[in-house]
């Protein structure tokens, strides 16, 4: 009996073991045939070297893709658009959610509404009547005016996952505080901000995602060459070269490598982050 | 109790970076839009108000139709909570035991969300391509060459495959957020369950899915609204066609606004969106709440 | 309303970022016009606009021009965008003519050549501007014209046994036959790209009914109710029932499907002249340009779609008229000559008769001379809204939605 018993649940293991690769080989392969094509003639594209490594490695394909367009120089606007994204997202959003679920006031309930009505509108509504004003600030062709929509458009998002995070933490902590002195400022930097660094992670790559993809705002308030974003630069980089298609993959890969490393390289951080807010919870 | 001033003003300044934000770039241009869509406007002359004449047409124009575009909305959003949330779901529950190979798992099926949408799109454009795709050479060298298709330019199977990379891109998405809430849930909870003898499912059916309920809400809310405003992926993959089969509220108001010239038309479409939106945003989280 | 609210926005914004001053460029003696196009580097064009710009800066020493370049889909979006709000608008800019500047020009954002043309006017033909005339008054200097144009591969025709473009319908569609037998796709189309369906549209519609009937159909004087337009329709759908389209059209866009012609992979690509340069250059094969043959003999063989349309134009905000109108019309001859020489289009401006040009765009600016008429592209014609239904129709046409019948009657029902 018990031998059955270990014999299914080996079998459901292995069977689980099956899917969880299957997926990771799902989720991988878009990735993996892009770094491939990259690579690779049309010939070896079209027909003879479908899915394998590539046979004659052809750099080439990277240099076309530099050259045509300013991949460097649209990676670091967007990300410089990204960091001050995620940076005034987080300030306003912690500080916001701090107001909603720890201080008491009539109306808090009615005010957390209102900010979830940003998880609602998608971001394409209000492209004329921001135009318009950004245009009267003179603030369009320049990063801000991409920052500010992107920061606003966050903070639903921001404020929803900071909710969730700070009701794990228990309300004795900031009475203690209270009691102690600490006033609502000193409760919010000293017992709140530590205690939030699960959210701050989780909040962070939201916002990225949110603004890193962002195509059609980037498209219309940017004017010049030297603000353009990536998605952007990729976008018209792929108008240019449909038929060629080791240029394309070249530029995909340049938009997509600092990314990914990036990611492999944070994502333990990401989790310890996680992890600290469990033990704290 | 009567608060001090004090407080009050503290409140006040809490709130006010998040509320200047989102008053200045979100509310005052909905209530913009919310007046041109009751007005007859190209967006060169000045709007002339039209009442509701414009939420009529959008109702009753077969050439509009919106009902289409609303039905491949909510089906994007059904498939999100029946397939793709339900499997990040196990996705996180399974990762979120000790499991050999977990940090890589994790990592790799977080991974498509990070790439641009426009990296994804272009490359889903490229697996579906008829003649040199991925997937056709596949089915091909299988000898299946009877179920090679024209992918994204086939009525029949354009609105499938352009769902398949969104369901796909966004399944670790889910899953990273569930996973940080599986990870907030206290070990002693389901230590103690086990000691009970509890079976790791039982755990988790009466543990830990509970306790992350706020997580999963916010996954389902992301999901539908999501799901009802989905734009980028459809945008670059089909734009809406062929022959419409494939249009979403958003790209239709895309195409009213910038290919014809309609803002008092493609404000209703936004309105009407905002609202379904909101209306689902408020079912959900009701549903949530009475369950509790 | 309107203003209260954007004040209102305004006012949030600029306390949200009272610490960030916008940087203000600094003025100096030099005058920087801006000119927006959709010339990018991959462009035809992009030389010439260099070029171009170039000459005119040497000729006014003390102006420089500031080109940004732009996707042409995301370009519309972008100049419908600024016009509409009125800020941040160029001082020159590329445009189309007829519908697509008309509605820039009704909102009075577009300043009057009327003027200044007439300094020009030896050079630039008043035949040339009917495409950017608004009751009676110039808009815009177009600086080159495209015509619908069927390329055909002779080398896959030589093996059908064909060694001129089949002159009459009859022949055409054997041709085609033949061709299908043999297992050569007859025609590249991009079924992803509207416009691209209607490239071969227009060429039957104008070629059963005339000219002058489709002038009145666009401008609402006529019903499109017309025999001849059914007959049309029904030639279409003939030809896409009999397989003469690429069966991945709907999953091409127009470059590949060029590329694919190119390539020799399809007999006949039939698109606007601005792709001679590219198929004159790139295709190893000999390649013939002509015209679809007529499908009702009435009408004469030249009857053409297409005419003036790239044009530049000067904004109503410019703060230097004069120099950005010198610049928009000695850019516009400028391109109009360097895109003729280069193969790329046709000129609007009188051209130099003893180029060298190559021999497709000889044969283009042959049939330009020849046509009994010219009338525009639809969705050029047409005001944006009206446009895009024209396009869905033919859409529907090509995906078998619609009978030819219903083809007219529905566009009778919604453009009338």
């Amino acid at each position: 009996m018990n031998h059955t018993v270990s014999d299914t649940s080996r079998a459901r293991r292995l069977f689980v073991y099956i899917i969880l690769i299957l997926w990771a080989v799902i989720s991988l392969f878009p990735v993996y045939w892009m770094l491939t094509f990259s690579l690779k003639t049309n010939t070896e594209i079209f027909g003879e070297n479908v899915a394998g490594l590539p046979r004659e490695w052809v750099w080439d394909n990277y240099v076309r893709a530099f050259h045509t367009g300013n991949m460097p120089r649209y990676f670091l606007n967007s990300l410089i658009v990204a960091i001050s994204t995620i940076f005034i997202t987080l300030a306003a959003s912690v500080m916001a959610t701090y107001a909603i679920t720890r201080l008491h006031w009539k109306g808090r309930k009615r005010m957390n509404s209102f900010f979830m009505l940003g998880l609602t509108i998608p971001i394409h509504a209000s492209i004329v009547p921001l135009y318009t004003t950004l245009a009267k600030l003179k603030l369009l062709d320049t990063l801000w005016a991409l920052i500010i929509p992107y920061s606003a458009f966050s903070l639903a998002m921001g404020i929803l996952v900071c909710t969730g995070f700070m009701g794990d933490i228990p309300y004795d902590l900031d009475e203690a505080a209270m009691l102690d002195g600490c006033g609502v400022w000193g409760t919010f930097f000293r017992v709140i901000v530590p205690l939030m660094k699960p959210a701050v992670a989780t909040v962070g790559i939201y916002t990225f995602l949110q603004c890193w993809n962002e195509l059609m705002f980037a498209n219309v308030f940017i004017n010049s060459d030297k603000w353009r974003t990536l998605p952007v630069g990729v976008q018209s980089l792929s108008g240019q070269y449909t038929t060629d298609w080791g240029p394309i993959g070249a530029a995909l890969s340049i938009a997509t490598i600092p990314t990914l490393l990036f990611y492999i390289f944070m994502s333990k951080k990401i989790q310890d982050s996680f992890i600290a807010g469990a033990v704290k919870g | 109790m009567k608060k001090p001033l004090q407080y009050k003003f503290n409140i006040f300044l809490f709130l006010l970076p998040a509320l200047f934000l989102f008053i200045a770039v979100l509310i005052a241009p909905i209530i913009m839009s919310f007046y041109y869509s009751l007005t007859e406007w190209n967006g060169f002359t000045t709007p002339e108000f039209i009442g509701v004449k414009n939420y009529i047409e959008l109702f009753t124009s077969r050439s509009i139709n919106i009902p289409r575009a609303l039905k491949n909305a909510f089906l994007l959003a059904l498939l999100s909570c029946v397939i793709q949330l339900p499997f990040a779901l196990w996705l996180a529950l399974r990762l979120a035991r000790p499991i050999k190979g977990k940090t890589a798992l994790l990592s790799i099926y977080f991974m498509p969300v990070l790439i641009s949408t426009v990296v994804i799109g272009q490359l889903w454009l490229k697996i579906y391509n008829p003649d040199y795709g991925i997937l056709n050479v596949l089915l091909r060298s299988l000898g299946l060459d009877k179920w090679t298709q024209v992918w994204l330019g086939d009525k029949k199977t354009a609105l499938g495959a352009a769902f398949v990379p969104i369901l796909w891109q966004y399944v670790g998405y889910h899953m990273l957020l569930m996973y940080a809430g599986i990870k907030g849930v206290p070990v002693e909870l389901t230590e103690a369950a086990m000691l009970d003898g509890c079976t790791p499912a039982q755990a988790n059916r009466y543990i830990v899915i509970p306790y992350i309920r706020p997580i999963l809400r916010v996954s389902v809310i992301f999901a539908i609204t999501g799901s009802l405003k989905s734009f980028d992926l459809i945008y670059v993959l089909t734009n809406g066609g062929p022959s419409h089969v494939t249009e979403v509220p958003s790209t239709l108001m895309i195409s009213m606004l910038f290919l014809r010239n309609r803002y008092g038309m493609g404000s209703a479409i936004a309105v009407m969106l905002i609202i379904l939106c909101f209306f689902f945003a408020v079912l959900i989280n009701m549903l949530f709440k009475e369950e509790k | 309303m309107k203003k209260i609210l954007s004040l209102a926005l305004a006012l949030c914004m600029i306390v949200a970022l009272f610490t960030v001053a916008p940087t203000v460029a600094a003025a100096d003696d030099e005058v920087t016009l801006t000119l927006w196009s959709i010339a990018t580097e991959s462009d035809s064009s992009h030389q010439a606009f260099i070029d171009a710009i170039a000459a005119f800066e040497a000729a006014h020493p003390g102006v420089k021009i500031e080109h940004v370049t732009t996707e042409n889909e995301a370009y519309k979006t972008k100049i419908k965008a600024a016009m509409s709000s009125g800020e941040g608008l160029p001082d020159i800019f590329f445009t189309w003519g007829m519908g697509f500047l008309g509605e820039f020009v009704n909102a009075g954002r577009v300043y009057c050549v009327d003027e200044e043309y007439a300094d020009y006017q030896a050079e630039l033909p008043e035949a040339m501007t009917v495409n950017v005339r608004y009751d009676g008054k110039m808009y815009g200097v177009p600086y080159t014209m495209s015509l619908i144009t069927l390329y055909a591969n002779m080398d896959l025709l030589a093996e059908v046994g064909y060694d001129e473009i089949p002159a009459t319908y009859e022949d055409m569609i054997a041709c085609c036959d033949a061709l299908v037998a043999k297992g050569i796709i007859p025609f590249g189309v991009a079924g992803k790209e509207k416009w691209c369906l209607s490239e071969y549209v227009e060429p039957l519609v104008i070629k059963s009914v005339g000219g002058q009937a489709l002038r009145d159909m666009y401008n609402g004087e006529a019903s499109w109710n017309n025999e001849g337009v059914i007959k049309a329709i029904e030639a279409f759908q003939g030809m896409i029932d009999k397989g003469y389209f690429d069966p991945s059209a709907n999953a091409l866009s127009n470059d590949e499907v060029k590329n694919n012609f190119i390539q020799g992979k399809t007999a006949f690509y039939q698109n606007g002249s601005w792709n001679n340069k590219d198929i004159g250059e790139q295709a190893q094969f000999t390649v013939k340009a002509g015209t679809f043959p007529v499908l009702d003999e009435s009408i004469p063989l030249y009857s053409m779609i297409g005419g003036p349309n790239n044009t530049l134009a000067v904004t109503e905000s410019c703060e230097h008229k004069d120099l950005a109108v010198a610049a928009a019309f000695e850019l516009a001859r400028f391109m109009s000559d360097a895109d003729y020489k280069s193969g790329a289009n046709l000129p609007c401006w009188a051209a130099d008769p003893d180029a060298d040009v190559n021999d497709l765009i000889q044969v283009a600016a042959d049939m330009a001379s020849q046509a009994a008429d010219m009338v525009l592209f639809g969705d050029n014609f047409l005001s944006a809204d009206a446009a895009n239904t024209y396009l869905d129709y033919i859409e529907m046409a090509w995906a078998g939605d619609v009978t030819p019948v219903e083809y007219v009657e529905g566009l009778d029902a919604e453009l009338g």
